[in-house]
């Protein structure tokens, strides 16, 4: 065996570890440039504003576009209020008691669920026995489970790494509970809440399997009118027209991946963004 | 010579839920428009007993018994406003902790939160409480800046600035002048000087000899007892306790 000098073993740990995540960015790259350059020609105006003709085999994507956004939007009012209050009450107001820690333990194992799960859930809830039918609602219900773990852990976590003596010296000037919260509390942690939050959603605009059964359509020659109506949403449209539909040009099925990378593209830069800009911000 | 207590503390105990207990059967007249310091060897009591008379005590899990009568009443009964007790009696801490706004929120917030709002009372505030607390001139073309862009020894005086917004009737302090050099001590110790006019001080000295250069109430606190107390002068010069003798002369603690 060899010895090496402290200064050699330096240098071969840092080459391994850059040999790493070279080895994990090259995969991630060469997808998405991929998926970008076959789908660039496809992607225009009339792709994305427009109805899908032929069978879907020409014309846009319109539809699954509108869809998608529906889904995040719905999901969003849903599972926001609802997660941060439950990250609020986690982190400022619950003793840590037998119970508490049994809710910690069950949004740690919800956030492993495989996906198709929530969707058999949702299925089962929302879309038979509270009768919703396959509908927006119900889809936005299920999409809500899923991401509702994901914004509670984030939150409860950036809620816990403002500085319990900020509260201390909030209280010691007179303010309630509730006016510490509001006024010094979740100010600080809103970058990380608002972290959590878009990629909770994210996750939401992704998915295929948790609307499969609760609110996706195959094709819809129309928006939908209500949200007890079904919807059109990217990743199964994706899915459908990469394996359902014989004949389909490929360039639509490229411009379609495109989109729906794009989308969530989008929402990552955001979330990073808002990561760098919570770290200048913070005064601590 | 002091026949005006603010506040009489009446053979009180503060266990910590850890089985700790931080004072024992304490028994105490504090003076009106005087400085009261509270002195002695670590772990005796004092930050303790700060915290109990507004009550901040209560964020942790104690047991109290004995009464603390402040004016007329004991600040643990029942019907006591926790929140508007604590605008009476403020309280600063060893560590200056800014809270993370510009300095001029920062001595806003507590009137906002008890729903002040007109523009003119806040910039009143603001301008008076730095006056007083001796950081007026330092901060007075800045105050939209953050206040952790102050020195420690200027975070320390918006540290009280603040409370004074609130026009307290007792002010807490727990080593307001720990960390700090001794230009800003100085700076401390002459506004307390002229704030005890106006309220009732009690302070946990950063040393000794800050205990004899500003005290007009002395008291020597061991494990959670007071040993002795008298006015000052008498107190340094002639302590009656041994105890307090070998503190004082550095025998020990
Ligand atoms: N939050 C707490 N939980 C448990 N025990 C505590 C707590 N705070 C203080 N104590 C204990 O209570 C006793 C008194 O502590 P306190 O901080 O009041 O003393 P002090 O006189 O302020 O000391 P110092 O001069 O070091 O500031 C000590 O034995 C201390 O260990
Ligand atoms: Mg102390």
């Amino acid at each position: 065996m060899i010895r090496l000098s402290r200064h050699h073993t330096e240098r071969i740990v840092f080459a391994v570890i850059g040999l790493a995540s070279v080895a994990t960015a090259v995969p991630i790259i060469i997808i998405v440039s991929s998926i970008f350059f076959s789908g660039a020609e496809a992607v225009s105006w009339q792709f994305l504003l427009e109805m899908p003709r032929d069978g879907m085999r020409s014309g846009g994507i319109w539809p699954a576009i509108i869809g998608t956004i529906y889904l995040v939007v719905g999901t969003g009012l849903i599972s926001i209020p609802l997660g941060v209050a439950s990250a609020i009450y986690l982190s400022e107001y619950a003793a840590d008691s037998y119970w508490t820690r049994m809710i910690r333990l069950a949004i740690v194992n919800l956030a492993g669920i495989p996906s198709v799960v929530y969707g058999l859930f949702g299925l089962g809830l929302f879309v038979l026995f509270l009768d919703l039918g396959s509908s927006i609602v119900a889809a936005c219900l299920t999409l809500s489970i899923m991401t509702i773990p994901v914004i509670i852990s984030t939150a409860e976590e950036a809620l816990r790494a403002v500085p319990q003596s900020f509260r201390v010296v909030s209280v010691g000037m007179g303010a309630t509970r509730w006016q510490t919260i509001r006024r010094v509390v979740l100010p600080q942690a809103l970058p990380g809440i608002l972290t959590g939050v878009i990629l909770g959603l994210n996750r939401a605009a992704g998915e295929t399997a948790p609307i499969l059964f609760t609110g996706a359509a195959f094709f819809l020659p129309k928006l939908p009118n209500s949200i007890f109506d079904q919807t059109m949403a990217l990743p199964y449209h994706l899915f459908v027209i990469s394996t359902q539909v014989p004949e389909m040009p490929i360039t639509i099925q490229y411009g379609t991946a495109t989109v729906l990378l794009a989308f969530v593209l989008i929402m990552n830069i955001l979330a990073a963004s808002v990561r760098s800009w919570q770290r200048r911000k913070r005064e601590w | 010579m002091f026949d005006n207590p603010k506040i009489r503390i009446n053979e009180l105990s503060v266990g910590y839920d850890d089985g700790t207990q931080a004072l024992s059967d304490v028994c105490l007249d504090i003076p009106e428009n005087a400085i009261t310091a509270l002195f002695g060897p670590a772990g005796g009591g004092k930050s303790t007993l700060l915290r109990t008379l507004n009550r901040l005590n209560d964020l942790l899990d104690v047991s109290i018994s004995g009464e603390v009568m402040l004016d007329d009443t004991n600040i643990f009964d029942r019907n006591v406003d926790v929140i508007s007790l604590r605008r009476r009696v403020g309280i600063v801490f060893a560590q200056p902790i800014p809270l993370p706004f510009s300095i001029r929120k920062n001595i806003t917030y507590g009137l906002e939160l008890a729903g002040e709002r007109r523009r003119a009372k806040l910039d009143d505030a603001v301008e008076g409480s730095l006056r007083s607390s001796a950081l007026w001139d330092e901060v007075k073309d800045r105050l939209d800046d953050s206040a952790n862009a102050l020195s420690g020894g200027q975070q320390q005086r918006l540290c009280i600035a603040r409370v004074l917004a609130l026009a307290p009737e007792v002010l807490l302090l727990d080593e307001p002048t720990s960390g700090l050099d001794p230009i800003s001590t100085a700076k401390v110790e002459s506004s307390l000087q002229i704030l005890k006019q106006d309220y009732t001080v009690v302070i946990a000295p950063s040393s000794i000899q800050q205990t004899a250069r500003i005290a007009d109430l002395a008291v020597f606190m061991l494990q959670g007892e007071l040993v002795e107390w008298g006015s000052g002068e008498d107190l340094f010069s002639a302590p009656r306790e041994k105890q307090t003798e070998e503190y004082i002369t550095g025998r020990f603690g």
